[in-house]
């Protein structure tokens, strides 16, 4: 295959993955009453109309905190367990990493409909607890495999030196080891956190009077409105994820991770 | 130990979430369709009114009379509005709680076939609607029947409600109707019959009404059966868009409001439900085109008497399907309907 | 110093009670129910489920699009994923994250975005019968191309990526090794880059079918009621007709789907050795 066979191939794959993301941000970017493409006209009234909208604030405040706290826990509990996977030596190894990368590999509108039913009606539990449940159990399995990811470079003499020095353990794991896979847990955060933020059937069920995650959210709206501000939505959040994701590739290397 | 520190977690995620204690909340199961509209003439003003919060949850009625039912031991919901047979159906599972007549002022205005519907109060009409075609003018001339559905013209051009909608066994059974002359059958053989020899040519079988707007709205579609409520939506498009007067006549339906059985909040229902009923509220929504009034004492103006469903006469026009019937037969028709149409 | 079993125990113990308890129970309960009957337990659901001809047909289509599209993602990828490996290795990095960026972006907008560009007055429609392709718009929205193409653009980030890691481990030299032995390309292909390339393929793989398998929002929005596959029929048994029983089987006939394209891939992935 020549080169320029190639590039031109490439463009095409390229014009696939990204060309919608450019369609619905000139739709978004109509003066008109109703969604269209090409626009009729171009305005950015439906930008702001999209914070207007109270259901968009509220369930994007859930949504964010439902992000950011989920994460957090996932890493909690998933650090130490990458820290014990590379450094321990662990009964039933395989058993466990089996137990523990499994909510990666059942579908997650399973996990939702599960947690509906036998954890928040019967135990009459809110909903926000039980997303929040159902998402940090989604991205422990994240979390270890980023995690592990930077450990495995890491050597495990710098531990045993901290350690002769005078160190604890636990001085020594956050002195030595935490410093040396902070790119690897930042990656995780974002990981996570983009995850989460756009995770839709795990939520799916999870829903109740007033409580909805925003990507829920802008799936009910679609149906309701004909105007272009989930088109202008759509484009702020791609934007959101392409700032993001140039953020954390220029000083993480986030595709390492992926 | 470890629950103390997941607690004290989840309260700083989600403190700010968390709703404030002071104010009593009652929350409603309704319709996704217009609740902007319903958002100015009744929610905000019942808010003022009652001191309380008024949180909404929307879905199809099928949807939400499942979600009742799951709930059935632990509801979290206190009015619940939706089709006569959907609120029959919650009263024969028990789902759903008499209501008291002393407690709404506004029940002797109503017509009477909205005052007690269902039987043993269990439920109120709130609107009264009539389901026929509407249709791209500019497109298809001379449609009079509702066999027109299934003209050449309208090949990929026409969408038809699910049969797990309201709209869905309504629009069949006016279709039947036509395609027996008169003599429908109880199983509506015939127009699952008919749908499904054109199944491949029909865009989408929709799940909410909501949804025909845009179909209209990007051409995906000429025509449609639909019910009334969605006709002030319609006309935003500001397309070439009629609705037909069927030979066989139109249908419709009834929209009920009803009280969970186990809600702590009866009172504050019954304050919503009777605003709801009021002359002011029912002019103001049918003034906004979203619901025919069933309020006898509603005066509207010309032009938009004629856009809704309106006036004595033609609330005794309309060919209503009794709730029981709808009830008893949707099971067979589900079925019939699975083996031929869906797959 | 490494070597105490109740340190290491201890450090994965919080996750594996959090995952036990608030993921695998709830979710093992909900399968089992799938064996519930009226009267004891048994296969009884799932054979009204096979028995069920729109049962079927949604089973045997979710899994005919999920191949289909991993089958295009396979082909694409190779050829993007070649594309991006014959650049130079810093115009590489940039390439790749374009590739992942898609994938960070929600799928809801990325989804609606089909619907601006498959409607009847949508771009696609725009440009065909502007450049007199056809006299109609086509009906593209609520068929299983439309599903097809939504599906295949939120998973064809994901072969990408493990094919140019793959390729990226391919030794530079026997490509042209094999073309000066006189293997045409497609010889080429089939005889030296597809079995040195074969684990990522079959990782893209993997992740391409089980993620189709278990997409919800791109049959519910591009398909809709017409085109269900299994994830839109489970929900709707549950939320629209409150049919418990046949919502826990097609939740398990999911999780076995995916299970069993995870240890078939793998198979083919690691070929016994002869």
């Amino acid at each position: 295959m020549s080169s320029r066979m190639g590039g031109l191939m490439l463009a095409l794959v390229f014009l696939f993955l990204i060309g919608p993301f450019l369609i619905i941000i000139a739709a978004g970017m109509s003066a008109g009453e109703t969604l269209a493409f090409p626009p009729q006209g171009l305005s950015l009234r439906w930008f702001w109309a999209v914070f207007e909208v109270e259901s968009f604030r509220a369930s994007f405040v859930l949504s964010i905190g439902l992000a950011v706290g989920a994460t957090l826990l996932a890493l909690v509990l998933g650090v130490p367990v990458a820290y014990a996977l590379a450094r321990y030596p662990l009964p039933g190894g395989e058993a466990m990493s089996t137990l523990l990368t499994s909510p990666v590999i059942v579908p997650a509108i399973i996990v939702g409909l599960a947690l509906l039913r036998y954890v928040v009606i019967p135990l009459d539990l809110g909903i926000i607890p039980a997303l929040f449940v159902a998402h940090t159990a989604l991205l422990v399995p994240y979390a270890v495999r980023v995690v592990s990811a930077s450990l495995a470079n890491l050597r495990s003499d710098i531990e045993e030196a901290a350690v002769l020095l005078g160190a604890n353990r636990l001085q020594a794991f956050f002195l030595t080891v935490l410093p040396n896979i902070r790119n690897g847990i930042l990656a995780a955060f974002i990981l996570g956190f983009v995850t989460s933020f756009n995770q839709v059937p795990v939520s799916l069920f999870l829903t109740g009077p007033g409580v909805s995650t925003l990507p829920i959210q802008m799936l009910w709206y679609m149906e309701f409105t004909y105007d272009p501000s989930i088109a202008a939505l759509s484009a702020l959040l791609a934007l959101m994820s392409m700032a993001i994701v140039l953020v954390a590739e220029r000083f993480l290397g986030l595709s390492r991770y992926v | 130990m470890r629950r103390a520190a997941l607690t004290s977690v989840l309260a700083l995620a989600f403190g700010a979430a968390a709703p404030a204690a002071a104010e009593p909340t009652l929350v409603l199961s309704a319709y996704g369709i217009s609740q902007d509209a319903f958002k100015k003439i009744l929610y905000e003003p019942f808010e003022a009114q009652c001191g309380c919060e008024l949180v909404v949850e929307i879905g199809n009625s099928a949807e939400r009379l499942a979600k009742l039912e799951a709930r059935k031991d632990n509801p979290n919901v206190d009015v619940v509005v939706f089709a006569d047979f959907n609120a029959l159906e919650a009263a024969r599972k028990d789902l759903i709680q008499p209501l008291d007549p002393s407690k709404l002022s506004n029940l002797d205005k109503l017509y009477d076939v909205a005052r007690d519907p269902v039987g043993d109060n269990m439920a109120v009409g709130y609107t009264l609607y009539s389901t026929s075609i509407v249709y791209r003018t500019d497109k298809i001339t001379d449609m009079g029947s509702w066999k027109d559905l299934w003209r050449p013209e309208l090949e990929n051009r026409v969408a038809f409600p699910n049969i797990t909608t309201t709209q869905g066994p309504l629009a069949l059974y006016m279709a039947e109707r036509a395609w027996t002359e008169g003599q429908p059958s109880q199983g509506l053989e015939t127009a699952i019959a008919k749908v499904a020899e054109i199944k491949d040519d029909v865009v989408t079988f929709y799940e909410r009404s909501s949804q025909i707007v845009q179909l209209f709205q990007q051409e995906e579609i000429w025509a449609a059966p639909m019910g009334r409520f969605a006709w002030g939506n319609i006309m935003k498009l500001q397309m070439p868009l009629g609705w037909l007067l069927p030979a066989e006549g139109q249908t419709g339906g009834l929209n009920v409001a009803s009280i969970v059985k186990g809600t702590e909040q009866a009172d504050l229902a019954h304050q919503l439900i009777d605003m709801w009923l009021s002359t002011e509220v029912q002019t103001a929504l049918a003034e906004a085109l979203v619901d025919s009034p069933v309020n006898r004492e509603v005066e509207l103006s010309g032009s938009v008497a004629q856009l809704m469903t309106f006036g004595p006469e033609q609330v005794e026009s309309l060919r209503l399907v009794p709730p029981e019937q709808l009830l008893e037969n949707r099971e067979a028709w589900l079925e019939t309907w699975n083996a031929k149409v869906a797959q | 110093m490494f070597t105490s079993r109740t340190t290491g125990l201890m450090l994965v113990l919080p996750a594996v009670v959090f995952i036990t308890v608030g993921f695998l129970a709830p979710v093992l309960i909900l399968l089992a129910q799938s064996l519930r009957l009226e009267d004891g337990w048994g296969i009884g659901n799932y054979l009204a489920f096979m028995n069920d001809g729109l049962g079927r047909e949604v089973f045997w289509r979710t899994i005919k699009l999920a191949a289909l599209v991993t089958l295009a993602a396979a082909v694409i990828g190779y050829v993007a994923a070649w594309a991006i490996v014959e650049t130079r290795p810093e115009r590489r990095g940039v390439l790749v994250g374009m590739v992942i960026l898609p994938l960070m972006i929600s799928p809801v907008a990325r989804t609606y975005a089909w619907l601006v560009i498959l409607g009847r007055t949508g771009f696609l429609n725009v440009l065909i019968t502007n450049l007199g392709l056809s006299e109609e718009p086509l009906r593209l929205l609520f068929t299983e191309t439309a599903v097809f193409i939504g599906l295949l653009q939120l998973f064809l980030p994901l072969m990408i990526i493990s094919l140019v890691s793959a390729l990226e481990n391919l030794p530079r030299d026997v490509v042209p090794a094999a073309q000066t032995l006189g293997a045409g390309w497609i010889a080429t292909f089939f005889k030296v880059i597809l079995p040195l390339t074969r684990e990522g393929l079959v990782i893209g793989g993997t992740l391409v079918f089980t993620g189709s398998v278990t997409a919800y929002i791109t049959p519910a929005v591009l398909g809709g009621s017409k085109v269900l596959m299994l994830e839109t029929l489970l929900y709707q048994r549950v939320s629209v007709a409150n049919d418990f029983a046949s919502a826990s089987v097609i939740a398990a006939i999911l999780m076995v789907t995916t299970l069993a394209a995870n240890r078939l891939l793998r198979r083919l992935a690691t070929p016994r050795r002869r």
